[in-house]
């Protein structure tokens, strides 16, 4: 398990260095920053002033070196909007979208994979047939309508939440709602025909001949087997929630990584966009190295499977 | 009697109509004692062992006129009650060793869970438990093994894995569906005599499901020959095997590869398919394969018991029979 562990850090790493020469190579790709930064009334002098300044003017790959060495040391460029250290905003914002993400992720199992279970369970049954509706409605329903539908409801006709803000627990229920909703319908799909097939298994077969209680047979074991692949499309659901979150957070005004996203790129505030794409693509890395180590842990042939090779 | 099934009958509705898997068919085990139900694929010998365990597919429908195990009668039994007997009194071993285990489970895991679903026991003492089954059923090292995964064990041992399994709860009776169909031959022939070995140890009763006459030979005390959903022929081995009645019956043993027969000679097989056992079905079921097909075949026939003889389900006479017989079997029969 530590030799897994350890194999699959060593790919997330070299993944983590490619995602964020994507992410440096951002500012180039809006084209030259120099101009850019000098504005329409900027001179050409200004334009190479600006470029010697920030080190534009220096092969790629050594800039590269240097704005991830600074990186690495926790400095990721100034902001060109605030005048601040881009690091002084983000961590701050990344913090809420985080707390944001993990709250919606929790409500977003907490629907699916009881109804998911359930629907796999009474095949056919109205139960399966609500859960269906259910995940359809979630999965064509957009997160910005949702999100004034749920504020008309519960902020205006009755109002009994906040409309928007981040400032109590309060402020959270909503948006999570609206976040997890729109992740859970795939969850909640993929546990379904998971359990569906892992009930017609032999091995749950063998376990029905042998008395195992019913309960146990369904939640002991089809659903580890059924679980597998939810793990990984769970990480990827939760990485759809964190940019899910640029609309969430706008239309609850919520002051989180996601927004500034946005913002900063309305405001070309390019170091800021660089570092938040960092961010989330190393956020990113990091659910799938966690899937990948949970489904060794829950799936004894992968572990070992990996070991051999 | 340990088990006492009559007049067994499973429907299964189907797009094209109702499928008359299993047709009526009668038999018993006492306990010590091994039945071997024979027949091709198809012919409802599997779906009979799950219709006794109570595991039919869902749309499947299940009757009897008798279904008692130690005079209980499993038929009004409520699914908790059935649920408690399953694995406790009643266990079952199934053909497919390499899926019949949970891959994500360790073996000792599965094992302790089957003696703690039916006793009082703690971890420890089910472990022990399964530690000394394990060693009963020829595994080395059976600590060891506890703390392994089924994909790290062969077929055969993941087999002998499924039969210590399933005598966790010391069964009266074992249900065994081709058990050693999915092996080599060689593990086949261990197999067999370890599952014969348990049973007499243990003093259980055995059904074991088959098509391979040649395990009936070695295994069985009494033989049901089923085709079509119907028992054709029934008696002790001796009497299957000494004096074979029905033609299917002695279809299949001519197929049987003897050594004493001559060495040369072709492997023989019964031509024509198995009928298809969908809606309204009459007459004898296996007329459309049999040589001694007359017009009289077209109506059911009864499986009947003449002086001298053992049931069997055909016109024909005893004495024609026992001619057909040594016409296909050669005089050895």
């Amino acid at each position: 398990m530590l030799r897994f562990v350890l194999r699959r850090s060593g790919s997330a790493l070299i993944l983590m260095v490619v995602v964020s020469f994507v992410a440096f190579m951002l500012i180039f790709a809006a084209g030259d920053p120099a101009v850019k930064l000098a504005g329409e009334a900027g001179s050409a002098a200004d334009a190479a002033r600006i470029r010697a300044f920030y080190g534009f003017d220096q092969p790629i790959y050594l800039q590269f070196l240097h704005w991830i060495g600074a990186a690495l040391h926790g400095n990721l460029g100034h902001s060109l909007y605030f005048d601040q250290p881009v690091s002084a905003i983000l961590f701050d914002r990344l913090g809420t979208t985080l707390l944001l993400g993990l709250v919606s992720f929790i409500f977003a199992l907490a629907i699916s994979l009881p109804l998911g279970i359930a629907a796999a369970r009474w095949q056919n049954t109205w139960i399966d047939r609500t859960a269906l509706i259910v995940a359809v409605i979630g999965q064509a329903m957009p997160t910005f309508w949702f999100a004034l539908l749920l504020v008309v409801m519960f902020s205006v006709i009755w109002p009994i939440l906040p409309t928007s803000g981040s400032e109590t627990w309060r402020h959270f229920i909503m948006p999570s709602v609206v976040l997890g909703y729109f992740a859970a319908p795939a969850i909640m799909r993929l546990t379904r025909s998971g359990m569906i097939l892992a009930l017609e298994t032999d091995y749950v077969r063998t376990a029905r001949a042998l008395g195992i209680a019913p309960r146990k047979v369904l939640l002991k074991y089809a659903l580890r087997n059924a679980v597998i692949p939810v793990v990984s499309v769970s990480a990827a659901q939760f990485g759809y929630m964190l940019a899910g979150s640029v609309v969430v957070e706008s239309v609850f005004a919520i002051n989180g990584a996601g927004r500034l996203a946005w913002e900063s790129i309305l405001r070309s505030d390019l170091p800021t966009v660089q570092a938040l794409v960092l961010c989330f693509s190393l956020i990113y890395v990091i659910l799938t190295f966690v899937a990948d180590v949970l489904n060794a842990w829950l799936d004894p042939r992968m572990r070992l499977a990996d070991a051999r090779a | 009697m340990l088990l006492d099934v009559q007049d067994l009958t499973i429907d299964i509705p189907t797009a094209s109509g109702v499928l008359h898997a299993v047709q009526g068919i009668s038999f018993s085990v006492d306990e010590g004692e091994t039945l071997c139900i024979v027949g091709e694929s198809g012919c409802g010998k599997s779906l009979t062992a799950l219709a006794v365990m109570d595991l039919l597919p869902r749309r499947a429908i299940r009757a009897a006129t008798s279904l008692a195990f130690s005079g209980r009668d499993l038929r009004g039994l409520s699914r908790e009650a059935m649920n408690r007997l399953r694995g406790d009194r009643i266990a079952m071993i199934f053909q497919e060793p390499m899926t019949s285990l949970n891959p994500v489970f360790t073996i000792g895991d599965q094992m302790i869970d089957v003696l703690r679903q039916h006793r009082k026991v703690s971890r420890r003492e089910a472990r022990d438990r399964a530690v000394y089954l394990l060693d009963k059923v020829g595994i080395s090292s059976p600590e060891a093994r506890l703390a392994q995964y089924p994909h790290q064990l062969s077929g055969g041992l993941r087999q002998r894995v499924m039969i210590a399994m399933a005598l966790m709860c010391d069964p009266k009776l074992i249900l065994a569906d081709e058990p050693t169909t999915a092996l080599d031959v060689t593990i086949q022939a261990e197999l067999l005599r370890l599952l014969m070995a348990l049973q007499q140890e243990f003093g259980m009763g055995l059904v074991l499901i088959t098509h391979d006459l040649g395990i009936v030979s070695r295994m069985a005390d009494k033989v049901a020959v089923m085709y079509a959903g119907q028992i054709v022929e029934s008696g002790t081995a001796e009497t299957i095997f000494n004096d074979p009645l029905h033609p299917y019956t002695q279809g299949l043993m001519a197929c049987l590869p003897a050594p004493e027969r001559q060495r040369m000679q072709h492997l023989k097989a019964i031509p024509g398919a198995v009928p298809a056992l969908v809606g309204a079905i009459e007459g004898c079921r296996f007329r459309g394969r049999c040589a001694h097909a007359q017009p009289v075949c077209e109506r059911d026939v009864a499986l009947r018991e003449p002086a001298g003889a053992h049931p069997y389900r055909c016109v024909l006479p005893a004495e024609t029979s026992r001619d057909n017989a040594r016409a296909v079997l050669g005089a050895g029969a």
